[in-house]
């Protein structure tokens, strides 16, 4: 059952508590599955620094890192999909589910698929603007959102459904934004992960610390994209849950007046 | 202002039906797997869609999700390329 009304807050909120209460194993096997996605996005974007102006000449060895990408991108939507339905029974049930969280519908994961697809090439299309990688975010996050509403495989229906639910702007908005600032501070908190670990290591004898304090420096442009490949792996399972609860919750207009109105109801009855 | 039942407009709205977006008071709104119905779309859900239809669905789909995944990796390399070339 939902709780509180409809607000960016109340999802913020709720999502949390999802997120704990679905931990454990279905936040592993979240992690689990988006990390090859993480490391080969972050392959890529190390190969295109590094071939920098001569990166056309390189176009095979390019589309190939491209094309694993997109394999491991087709193992990340699975375990998103088992995920977001893991989200939902927890909402629905008040605990974690079971084996049940992996039985994911195919016409929904089909229509995931096929939305999540049309999310990334927009990304993609948009990477160049200041603005393609928010609304490739939105895009997913409202396709991973409505991902369980779609009972018969199509292609205009998971459309349809994301433009239904797409239209409460302001909360995805504002999601957006809180999660944007959660993945700096998550980004921060990972570089000091690394920081910490590496200063309790240093005092361990015989370790070759200060090639290590080379490698983990923001000098190194590889250290810099793990760290954003680790804020986006800590930041996604609440991005998912956060998504799912806000389709639900779009769904109940349950509020204290309805609620009111409603015991009036019973009353005169 | 509290939405009201678009069956029984007397009473007030208490869930919404995810597949049509009506709104429902809690005599006609039915969860369903955790996700809230209208009687309507309940029954059409149960009878289950046409064999043929669902056949048509999943070629689309799968179709359009190949061929979108396709140029989704081809995309990735012309960003990559025009982004590195502007650095």
């Amino acid at each position: 059952m939902i709780g509180a009304p409809l607000s960016a807050t109340s999802v913020l909120d709720e999502s949390a508590s999802i997120v704990r209460a679905t931990a454990s194993p279905w936040v592993g096997l979240l992690l689990v599955t988006s990390l090859p996605y993480r490391f080969m996005q972050a392959v890529f974007a190390d190969r295109l620094l590094e071939l920098g102006s001569s990166a056309s000449q390189y176009g095979d060895t390019l589309r190939m890192t491209a094309d694993l990408t997109c394999v491991a991108f087709l193992l990340s939507l699975w375990g998103r999909a088992v995920y977001a339905r893991a989200c939902r029974l927890t909402s629905a049930s008040g605990s974690a589910p079971g084996r049940e969280a992996l039985r994911v519908p195919l016409a929904a994961l089909a229509s995931y698929i096929f939305v999540a697809s049309i999310a990334e090439s927009v990304t993609y299309m948009l990477f160049i603007t200041a603005v393609g990688i928010g609304v490739g975010a939105i895009l997913s996050g409202m396709a991973i959102g409505t991902m369980e509403l779609n009972d018969r495989p199509g292609v205009i229906a998971p459309l349809r459904l994301l433009s239904r639910y797409g239209n409460q702007t302001r909360i995805v908005v504002a999601l957006s934004f809180v999660f944007f600032c959660g993945f700096v501070i998550a980004a921060l908190n990972v570089a000091t992960l690394f920081g910490g670990c590496l200063a309790l290591v240093s005092t361990i004898g015989g370790w070759d610390a200060s090639r290590w304090h080379i490698l983990l420096s923001f000098s190194n442009r590889r250290y810099i994209l793990m760290v954003i490949a680790g804020a986006l792996l800590v930041i996604e399972p609440f991005w998912i849950a956060a998504n799912v609860l806000l389709v639900r919750k779009a769904g109940v207009t349950e509020s204290g007046d309805d609620l009111r109105l409603w015991f009036e109801e019973l009353k005169q009855s | 202002m509290a939405q009201r039942c678009a069956v029984h407009q007397q009473r007030a709205a208490f869930a919404v039906c995810m597949q049509c977006a009506k709104s429902l008071c809690q005599e006609c709104a039915t969860q369903w797997d955790g996700i809230w119905y209208c009687a309507a779309c309940l029954t059409g859900r149960r009878a289950g869609p046409v064999k043929r239809s669902r056949a048509g669905g999943w070629i689309a789909v799968i179709a359009a999700s190949i061929v979108i995944l396709f140029f989704t990796t081809r995309l990735m390399v012309w960003a990559g390329v025009l982004l590195a070339g502007l650095r």
